[in-house]
């Protein structure tokens, strides 16, 4: 009856590995010290040691097997990482996902983003909309040139064009806010 | 042993892990929004949290409240940690009585206060109440009361900071407005002293919650929110990155990061950002991503007065704070929001020991009489107040122009900033070399006969011997005008220089900012 | 005899030229822009000059400056590599006017390969067969649809002086030869000065078979076997190998001659290449010759034992080929994989940036030319060749298996490459029986296939990650360098000021 391992909160242990949809389950049994952790995964118990920790990587034998972790991103409820070359993301609480939404929409809902991000890096060659036109998804928005090619920048969704944040001739790294289409 | 002691025991524990019951908890997600609990479940390290008071219930007894006993009262109480730091907080459980404050409640909630003073841990608190528990009348007020009491007894001396996932009204958002930094939840949170429906009985104006107190209204036009987070995930997600930069109490120094970015990097490209033209802007905000670690830049108040920006960052992985003028909006000009919005700001980095690097290019104040009348003069000197104040280590780089009133209240040297650098694109004077020449030259200019070409070269003559760095580094108040491309190293190495300094002043009660 | 050589060029081909100047003996000389100044190929030489800034054309593409350095530096003799200024006939021109010995053919040659027009010309005249098109350059729109009309859709728009699969396009019909003429005509003009456009019949499943070619000044022409190069993308090759799956020795014995037969007729000299068309009939047609070494020509030296670099330097020097034709026979297999830097998924778009971290592979046959190091950084002025992944085998199965296991240990850590899609493609049936063709990823999906293999992959490693992401709040305490000793200030701390 008493067993000591009552939580006030009911630990959600599920995770969404986004890359595949695959439902996985996981939690921290215990630290047994010495950078060591006792894990349970999809059921079963698994031994953690982690080998080195700098500031931006993980190494770690998980039952004698090695691995090596870059963390990319991590916020509340997703993490993004790169295990021994391979890139996953995780969504931590698959649960609650559908109530958070509900009144903000998901988190990287592309269309409905009012930002039209840069997915190279760049050198802007022509900028082909202005601010105030009317715009369809597909539509080219710019023309940016890396390494001797020239890529055509298409818009994300339908709109009009609220704003231009290029310049002719500038450089512009990836990620960066190209236009803001309304 | 103990069977039915231990069965009523897990039958009560049960109960007060329900909150308001299944049907009201279903209703809360109805909504779209997150139980208290779950609130605390996505904040807090895995398993870290420890509740206290849950079984408190009120013990009222007008208006048949005896038959609406909760566990917990409306608010969930307790500690934990975040990313391993100690935390104390409360959330409102709006699935309890729509989560109105009682008697007991407030009791809650200045428990947890008090004990985050005594052990030097943040406050964090989860809003999303109906308000005052009207049933309770003045035992409500009284509590409201109570914590504004504990929130001042807190102010600067521990970290508080308010989540706003729901409504709060009335004198419940007293107790926010005297945190340090409020984050509301776009299209959930809502926060007003008087709601729409008395707003309308008594003005007859005709308006919604979220356009009178939503998310969006407090960030944009009143300030009262320093971040709008897109939903309860970036909400927790804001808390977390606020916490990594600022220490626990004010005994500590903020933490310091291993970030792996090179502290001699030089950016040759910083000089291209600034246009030949000055009268042409740029984005303030480019020089800012170039200069810190990793290019990451944790702007507060954001949407906020954005002719300031504020913000944290790192340096060589010390927590700085940055002040800097957005040439983009109003021309980098000063006026009474970005007063306000820098000087509380600067004031908060003061409390907890965080450097401030101050980054000018202003031309001066906002003119008209909306700005007078406002009482540009009152607000203006916080600003000023804030900086004098300050005996963190204080750190400015003037990078284009700095004119006047403007300039002195950008951190200037003799307000008892450490260090003052300049790039060579720096144009310090008291007026722009237009307007000088316009009031200094007025009688030449009127008698000659070819005046615009006079004032063509008056202006440049004036622009060549005044608005530049060196007249004021000749008198010692730029430190170095330095290589645009070294401003990450420079300003690394006067971080490092001044990180032990230690300030003494006459001791006193407390200053009188003008308000 | 060449004592110094000065290598106008950079990138994995510099460093390459480089490693057979110092086994021959020869001094080097390397040439940088701003952009280049730590890059490996300055580190090797024994030399190296800046040259200007980043842009090509201020530095690596800047002759005169070239020139100049190769002449204060003393090199009396300069390797092109390939790309940049290595089929440039006034740069040719301009070598021989100063006196310094370009390891290459002549200015008049390049010229006359250059000319893709007058090049079929003289192909014709040989008896070299070649593909059905317009017999000249088309400069009015009517023109070009004349002949598609009489040749018969679809039909390829081609620039004369494109290179390198630029400046091609596909049309289907009348309506988008008239867009694509316009277009074309204005890229043309804008780049070279005038419209010169000429157009060719479109063959469909065609694989792109080359041969490696050497001629010396004495007139001894030899082909080294050929090289199929199908598996492309937007006709830039990205998967070389040798010998090719439907060249037995036959046909190598009959289209070598063919090919050596071109290079008499254009009087080439030094190492080149001449590209063919073969259809699936087997009918081979040709297309034209590349006036230099090209990216592909290690797996031309894996099968044939030959180091091509000193071949040119040895011709370069006046020597005779010291092998006859009936010398060289073909020996096993190799693979090429040119290692990009590119975004598969986003229709191969360019990615750059720091290169944190390189695991380059390496094993029994498996050789890799790039110029890659931890820390170093992938330009966006220059193209995306990081550098190229060759493997060889006893047998096409045995060089196959190296390279997939090549690909699973090159580890690039800070830009986006295809080496996901090789393994993909490698790893196919139609691949392992040899069913190539220049449209190789459209016909049979590969990209649908690679988004299954990644998926596949991911499940693989998703426990582990779970793993990682379990102990993730411990590796963010673990950057914390601050010391525990501030929380005991609270305690003993009574005033503040």
């Amino acid at each position: 009856m008493l067993d000591g391992k009552h939580k006030w909160i009911d630990i959600d242990m599920k995770f969404k590995l986004e890359n595949t949809d695959e439902n996985l389950d996981g939690e921290i049994i215990k630290s047994v010290g010495n950078n060591e952790f006792l894990l349970k995964i999809q059921g079963k118990e698994r031994d953690l040691k982690v080998i080195t920790m700098t500031h931006d990587k993980v190494e770690f034998m998980l039952d004698s097997v090695y691995h090596i972790t870059k963390y990319l991103e991590n916020s509340t409820n997703r993490i993004t990482l790169v295990i021994d070359g391979v890139k996953l993301t995780f969504n931590k609480r698959p649960e609650m996902d559908k109530i958070v939404y509900k009144n903000s929409g998901a988190d990287s809902s592309a269309d409905s983003q009012i930002n039209l991000k840069s997915q190279i890096p760049g050198r802007v060659v022509s900028i082909n909309v202005a601010t105030g036109d009317n715009i369809k998804k597909g539509d080219v928005v710019c023309v940016l040139e890396s390494m001797k090619m020239q890529i055509s920048i298409k818009s994300h969704k339908d709109g009009v064009v609220k704003s231009m944040k290029l310049k002719q001739g500038a450089s512009v790294a990836k990620n960066d806010v190209l236009a803001e289409i309304e | 042993m103990h069977s039915e002691k231990i069965k009523n025991f897990l039958h009560k524990r049960r109960q007060a892990e329900q909150s308001g019951g299944e049907e009201r908890v279903q209703g809360q997600h109805d909504k779209g929004k997150l139980t208290a609990r779950e609130r605390i479940d996505l904040l807090l390290d895995e398993g870290s949290f420890n509740e206290i008071d849950a079984m408190t219930t009120h013990h009222y007894y007008e208006f048949d409240m005896q038959n609406k006993k909760f566990f917990g009262d409306g608010v969930v109480t307790g500690y934990g940690t975040i990313h391993g730091k100690q935390v104390f907080l409360f959330a409102y459980d709006f699935t309890v009585l729509g989560g109105t404050l009682s008697e007991m409640g407030a009791k809650k909630i200045t428990k947890v206060m008090e004990h985050a003073t005594n052990v030097g841990s943040p406050i964090i608190g989860i809003v999303d109440s109906g308000g005052a528990r009207i049933q309770e009348g003045i035992l409500s007020l009284d509590g409201f009361a109570s914590i504004f009491y504990h929130n001042q007894l807190a102010s600067g001396v521990v970290p508080q900071i308010t989540v706003s996932v729901g409504p709060s009204a009335g004198g419940a958002v007293y107790s926010p407005a005297m945190t340090d930094f409020v984050i509301m939840a776009d299209k959930i949170a809502t926060m007003f002293v008087t709601g729409p429906e008395v707003v309308k009985t008594v003005l007859g104006e005709d308006v919604s919650f979220d356009e009178l107190g939503g998310a969006m209204s407090h960030g944009k036009n009143s300030g009262v929110a320093h971040f709008v987070a897109k939903n309860e995930y970036q909400c927790m997600d804001i808390v977390k990155t606020l916490l990594s930069y600022i220490p626990q109490n004010s005994t500590e120094e903020p933490p310091i990061v291993e970030t792996g970015d090179d502290p001699n990097r030089l950016d040759n490209n910083l000089i291209n950002i600034i246009p030949e033209n000055p009268l042409q802007p740029y984005d303030m905000k480019e020089i800012i991503n170039s200069i810190v670690d990793n290019h990451v830049f944790f702007e507060i108040h954001e949407l906020f007065a954005p002719n300031v920006i504020i913000g944290f960052a790192r340096l060589h992985g010390r927590t700085i704070g940055i002040v800097a003028n957005q040439p983009m909006v109003l021309a980098g000009a000063l006026d009474i929001d970005s007063s306000n919005k820098a000087s509380r700001f600067i004031r908060f980095c003061d409390c907890y020991s965080v450097p401030i690097i101050t980054l000018v290019d202003t031309p001066g104040y906002m003119p008209g009489t909306q700005q007078e009348h406002a009482g540009i003069i009152r607000h203006g000197s916080k600003l000023l107040y804030a900086y004098c104040e300050a005996t963190v280590p204080k750190i400015t780089l003037i990078i284009g122009k700095a004119y006047g009133g403007a300039y002195i209240a950008m951190s200037s040297k003799n307000l008892g900033t450490d260090m003052n650098y300049a790039w060579p694109t720096a144009q310090i004077a008291v007026l722009g070399s237009e307007a000088a020449v316009r009031i200094m030259n007025r009688k030449e200019l009127d008698a000659a006969k070819d005046s615009a070409a006079l004032k063509k070269q008056l202006v440049d003559n004036f622009t060549e011997k005044f608005a530049n760095p060196y007249v004021a580094a000749s008198y010692g108040t730029i430190d170095s005008v330095i290589d645009p491309a070294e401003t990450r190293p420079a300003l690394i190495r006067a971080l490092d220089a001044l990180a032990n300094k230690r300030e003494r002043r006459i001791p006193r009660k407390h200053g009188n900012i003008n308000l | 005899m060449i004592k110094k050589i000065l290598i106008a060029n950079r990138g994995e081909i510099a460093i390459r030229v480089i490693k057979t100047c110092n086994a021959l003996g020869i001094k080097s000389v390397a040439v940088y822009s701003d952009e280049d100044v730590n890059s490996k190929h300055v580190k090797m030489a024994s030399e190296a000059y800046h040259i200007g800034a980043a842009s090509p054309s201020q530095s690596y593409l800047n002759m005169e400056k070239i020139a100049e350095t190769a002449i204060s530096s003393g090199a009396d003799a300069i390797h092109p590599g390939y790309g940049f200024l290595s089929e440039n006939a006034e740069f040719a021109d301009l070598c021989e006017k100063k006196k310094i010995n370009f390891i290459g053919p002549s200015g008049k040659s390049m010229r006359l390969c250059g000319d893709k027009m007058e090049c079929k010309d003289v192909m014709i005249k040989a008896k070299v067969p070649t593909v059905p098109g317009s017999l000249g350059i088309v400069e009015e729109v009517e023109k070009a649809l004349d002949v598609a009309h009489s040749i018969g859709y679809p039909v390829l728009l081609k620039s004369v002086f494109g290179g390198g699969g630029r400046g091609i396009r596909l049309v289907h019909n009348e309506k988008e030869l008239r867009e694509a003429f316009e277009i074309a005509s204005g890229e043309s003009k804008a780049a070279f000065g005038k419209s010169a456009l000429f157009v060719e019949k479109f063959l469909p499943k065609i694989r792109h078979i080359e041969f490696q070619l050497a001629r010396d000044k004495h007139g001894n022409a030899v082909h080294i076997f050929e090289r199929e190069c199908s598996i492309q993308r937007r006709h830039q090759k990205l998967i070389e190998m040798s010998p090719s799956p439907v060249v037995d020795q036959k046909i190598r014995d009959e289209i070598g001659e063919l090919a050596v037969k071109a290079a008499v007729a254009v009087d080439y000299h030094n190492a080149g290449t001449a590209e063919f068309l073969r259809l699936d009939d087997g009918a081979f047609y040709f297309i034209e010759i590349n006036a230099r070494l090209q990216v592909e020509h290690p797996v031309t030296e894996l099968v044939s034992g030959l180091d091509l670099v000193k071949l040119q330097i040895d011709i370069a020097n006046g020597k005779e080929i010291p092998f006859k034709q009936k010398d060289l026979k073909v020996n096993g297999c190799s693979i090429e994989c040119r290692i990009n830097a590119e975004d598969t998924f986003l229709d191969f778009a360019p990615s750059t940036g720091k290169i944190f971290d390189v695991n380059i592979p390496s094993g029994p046959g498996v050789r890799v030319d790039t110029y890659l190091y931890p820390g170093c950084t992938v330009s966006p002025y220059y193209d995306s060749l990081m550098g190229k992944l060759i493997t060889w085998g006893q047998n096409f199965e045995e060089a196959r298996q190296r390279m997939t296991l090549a690909l699973s240990d090159f580890y690039i850590e800070g830009v986006e490459t295809a080496i996901p899609l090789y393994k993909t493609i490698l790893d196919s049936k139609e691949f392992i029986s040899g069913d190539l063709s220049t449209d190789f990823l459209d016909r049979f999906k590969i990209l649908d296939r690679l988004r299954a293999d990644m998926k596949k992959e991911a499940s693989g490693k998703s426990e582990a990650a779970l793993a990682a992401t379990l102990i993730h709040s411990e590796f963010l305490k673990n950057r914390i360098k601050s010391h525990k000793e501030h929380s005991v200030r609270w305690k003993t701390q009574v005033d503040r000021h």
